[in-house]
């Protein structure tokens, strides 16, 4: 895209530390609200892994003023979706119903209340997919790929936690976690729709003005750094294909690489149909998968992210595979990428990330993620720029950096 | 609701050419973008017995180059182009879509009319991509759901193609030639069997103009053969599979009706009732009340020729599996003889209303929405205008007789997928060799995994 996007943004920090935020969207009369509050991985105790997941999943089971019934028809009543999360929740509706939508998600946000029977209920349901992931040889890999990459560092848990974990949780346990770390300083309210956004920040205000507390001390996570050697597990189940994950932790979204980065992984393997070099080797001229990926910006975060490569294939592919991806990182390390490739890819992100902008849950997503990471609000206007800028020498020495071929794990799970 | 009403049937301009090729135009912004969505009247219904899956094998070569277009130009021309491309077979049509900014989308007009007719069908790139379609296949096999969902469509339609998966039978793909492709490739793909969809900032005029130019020339491909009729069904149909899997799930079918009928709109609102939400009754029973199940999904999934209402859910430990099925068919008794309350009506019909909104706030989902109505209804695009007032005329008399119509377990299919030593062999569906999401009023998709109170939402994918 040639032209810069200018997005009409308004912000408000309420004396509280809870910070709103609205985007206007002139485009289609839908709404959609989003609360991002400042809780981190490192907040859910050691000894009670998927203690955040299950806050999140019971938040609309029943609040102050509703069931979780009469909760779940109210948001119907309004053409509403609405879900809660770890950190908050979602509300998207038709924007005549704005109001009572952003009220709604107030309700579930801020006044749950956790009923026995519902948390045990929820809590019974989550066992089952935990037990059905372990059926699920992709699912069996990435948790074992990330507890591999991140050791006794809270990500390394698996989000929903684990049977044992999960199993011993009380709804005591989920009033004590939400009071707390659901406190309004760090955290974040976006909205969009197409209304003004100083009248969507008014009633953001009048619904949130009665959320306070005191702001709570984050206790820093553990360290977590590459591994001295690479190492490779496979975990055997009776199935068609074997899904292999490979690689090592990443960086953090704030890291000043991130860009250069975002550039190398579409030349490596994020590229969108066949033109990243690993789809177009493994996929396209190998036949050796349907699925195929390889990228290290899109799981930045807070935290660091991971490097991941990954593929689903027959087990008689699988070195085959590997062989393919370490061949690609190790030339992608020592041989500058071509100046037609890198060109490329600065034409496709530089105009393709305006297809982010059209829904508005989006772009209250964009909003928080512009604030929690400082990108400012004309960042859209000025990322054209930023990877316009990026050289194929810049690119090479990232991936010198950032890509460890010789400390890889690698990790598979499925047919033998 | 007078903006929701007056979204549902934007201003389109309809151009029609000589040789049977059509398009529908909307210009809309604000935003500098446009989708276009060349869909095919040619799906897995119009392969021949030892063919199955080459619809779907075809839309993998159709982005492996054509002639003026080598191997690799596409993806790479809409990548500079800071643009996307995906494709999606299903059992009635075959859709190839692009999004693109909006000075330079016209080069997705170039792609689509290069590939209609000059597909190059090269034999070495269809013997490397037949692999990674039987990779696909095998991920389909892998997934707990798809066995189950194949199995019970296998049931439901025993003469109809719709018996047989997208994906088609490993057999059939395993021996599948490129000549045989070539050959269904020039019989089926051609502008009388195809429509293309248009939405974002456009200049309409210009192109209309653009499309004559590009597509009048091209010669006609034959004209599609007259649906094979499924015969009434005689008594229930069940089968097992023995799964891999720890978690027993179950899927009941009912073979239905055609997308658009009056009927269609009814076993829209029948299936929220039952199944689509927290208030849904077997949403109620099975998960809440008698904690049988983990989650429980009704889909509509009506086509072309009659199509199927489908009841899934995935059992908690130790429950059984009798107990499920007796509860499934009480509440589907009740549904049938208390119909659906008023105000359960009003939610209900607030909730499709405002997945249709949503479907709008993108351009690709707009052309997505104009294309499902355009291929699947007698009408074509313009049924877009009566469907909220159809929903809403639907009388309670009118809900319990369709409930009664359709819901009957004399003609249902019931398949059990149960922990076993077997792993299931059943095929598959692929993830995009399959329907447009719902038929109908399809919310995004994690709008209709919350609305379904899943937790998850199910594996998606794609074709690149």
């Amino acid at each position: 895209m040639s032209h810069p996007i200018r997005l009409e943004v308004a912000e408000r920090e309420l004396g509280t530390g809870l910070t709103l935020m609205a985007v206007r969207n002139p485009g289609v009369p839908t709404f959609a609200c989003a609360m991002s509050l400042d809780i981190r991985a490192a907040d859910e105790p050691d000894d009670a892994p998927g203690l955040a997941n299950l806050v999140g999943e019971c938040l609309d089971e029943g609040t102050r003023h509703y069931d979780a019934l009469e909760l779940a028809a109210a948001a119907e009543r309004i053409g509403a979706v609405m879900e809660g999360n770890h950190r908050g929740g979602v509300v998207m509706c038709p924007a005549v119903a704005q109001k009572d939508a952003i009220a709604l998600l107030t309700e579930m946000t801020l006044a749950p209340q956790f009923p026995g029977r519902e948390v045990r209920r929820v809590q019974a349901e989550i066992l089952t997919e935990i037990k059905a992931d372990e059926d699920d040889p992709r699912a069996v890999a990435a948790r074992r790929f990330r507890k591999e990459i991140y050791g006794e560092h809270p990500l390394g848990r698996p989000t929903q936690g684990t049977l044992k974990g999960v199993a011993k949780l009380r709804p005591k346990d989920l009033r004590a976690f939400h009071d707390e770390w659901f406190r309004p300083a760090g955290g974040l309210v976006a909205a969009a729709g197409p209304d003004d956004p100083e009248k969507m920040l008014d009633r953001m205000e009048k619904a949130f003005r009665g959320f306070k507390g005191k702001a709570q001390k984050h206790i820093s996570p553990p360290g977590v750094d590459l591994p001295a050697t690479g190492r490779d597990a496979h975990l055997p189940m009776a199935r068609e294909q074997v899904h292999v994950f490979l690689g090592h932790l990443g960086i953090r979204r704030t890291h000043p690489d991130f860009y250069v980065l975002s550039v190398m992984d579409h030349v490596l393997g994020t590229g969108p149909g066949f033109t990243s070099r690993c789809s177009r080797k493994l996929r396209d001229e190998q036949g050796l998968c349907y699925a195929v990926s390889a990228g290290i910006a899109a799981s930045a975060g807070e935290e660091p992210g991971m490097f991941t490569a990954y593929i689903g294939t027959s087990p008689e592919h699988r070195q085959r595979a590997i062989d393919g991806f370490l061949e690609e990182i190790r030339r992608i390390r020592h041989e500058p990428v071509s100046a037609q490739e890198l060109q490329d890819v600065k034409d496709y992100l530089t105009g393709s990330f305006v297809f982010g902008l059209e829904r508005n849950s989006n772009l209250a997503a964009y909003a928080i993620r512009a604030r929690r990471f400082g990108l400012g609000y004309d960042y859209l206007q000025r990322y054209p720029d930023i990877i316009r800028a990026i050289t194929v020498e810049q690119v090479r020495a990232a991936a010198e950096r950032h890509l460890h071929p010789e400390k890889l794990v690698v990790v598979s799970a499925g047919a033998s | 609701m007078d903006a929701m009403t007056t979204t549902m049937l934007p201003d389109v301009e309809v151009v029609e050419l000589d040789n049977g090729f059509k398009a529908l135009l909307v210009a809309r912004g604000p935003l500098p973008v446009v989708a276009s969505v060349l869909w095919y009247r040619v799906g897995s219904r119009d392969e021949r017995t030892g063919e199955t899956g080459v619809s779907h094998f075809l839309e993998h070569m159709m982005f492996k180059g054509t002639e003026a277009f080598a191997k690799g130009q596409i993806d790479l021309q809409t990548s500079k182009m800071g643009g996307s491309n995906n494709a999606f077979t299903d059992n009635d049509g075959t859709a190839y879509y692009f999004t693109l900014a909006a000075d330079r989308w016209e080069k997705a007009l170039e792609i689509e009319a290069s590939r209609m007719r000059d597909c190059l069908l090269d034999p070495q790139e269809f013997a490397s991509e037949k692999n990674v379609v039987l990779e696909e296949l095998a991920m389909g096999e892998d997934d707990p759901w798809r066995p189950l969902y194949q199995a019970t469509e296998s049931l439901l339609y025993q003469v109809h193609p719709y018996h047989h998966p997208v994906i088609g039978w490993r057999e059939d793909l395993e021996r599948l030639s490129a000549q045989q492709m070539r050959d269904y490739y020039r019989r089926n793909y051609g502008p009388n069997r195809a429509f293309l969809v248009v939405v974002g900032a456009i200049d309409r005029s210009r192109t209309a103009q653009r499309i004559r130019e590009l597509f009048g020339q091209l010669p006609r491909a034959t004209e599609r053969e007259a649906p094979i009729q499924e015969p009434t069904q005689l008594g229930e149909r069940r089968a097992t599979l023995r799964t891999p899997h720890s978690v027993t799930r179950l899927c009941i079918g009912f073979r239905t009706c055609r997308m658009g009928s009056r009927d269609d709109y009814a076993l829209d609102v029948l299936s929220h009732d039952l199944g689509n939400s927290k208030n849904s009754r077997l949403y109620r029973r099975l998960v809440r009340e008698h904690e049988l199940v983990t989650e429980v999904s009704v889909m509509n999934e009506t086509r072309q020729d009659p199509g199927s209402l489908l009841i899934l859910c995935e059992l908690r430990d130790g429950v059984s599996p009798a107990e499920v099925e007796r509860a499934i068919r009480e509440e589907i008794h009740r549904q049938q003889e208390e119909g659906i309350a008023k105000k359960d009506r009003e939610r209900i019909l607030a909730q499709i209303r405002a997945s249709f909104l949503f479907q709008d706030e993108s351009v690709l989902d707009l052309a997505m929405k104009l294309g499902r109505f355009e291929a699947g209804t007698p009408a074509g695009y313009r049924t877009l205008a009566d469907v909220l007032p159809t929903y809403e005329s639907l009388s309670q008399k009118e809900l319990r007789d369709v409930a009664q119509r359709y819901l009957d377990f004399d003609r249902a299919a019931v398949v059990w997928a149960v922990p076993g030593d077997k792993a299931a062999k059943a095929g598959g569906k692929p993830s995009n060799a399959g329907k447009p999401k719902k038929a109908k009023a399809a919310p995004p998709a994690e709008a209709a995994a919350a609305a379904a109170g899943k937790r998850k939402a199910k594996k998606k994918g794609k074709r690149a």
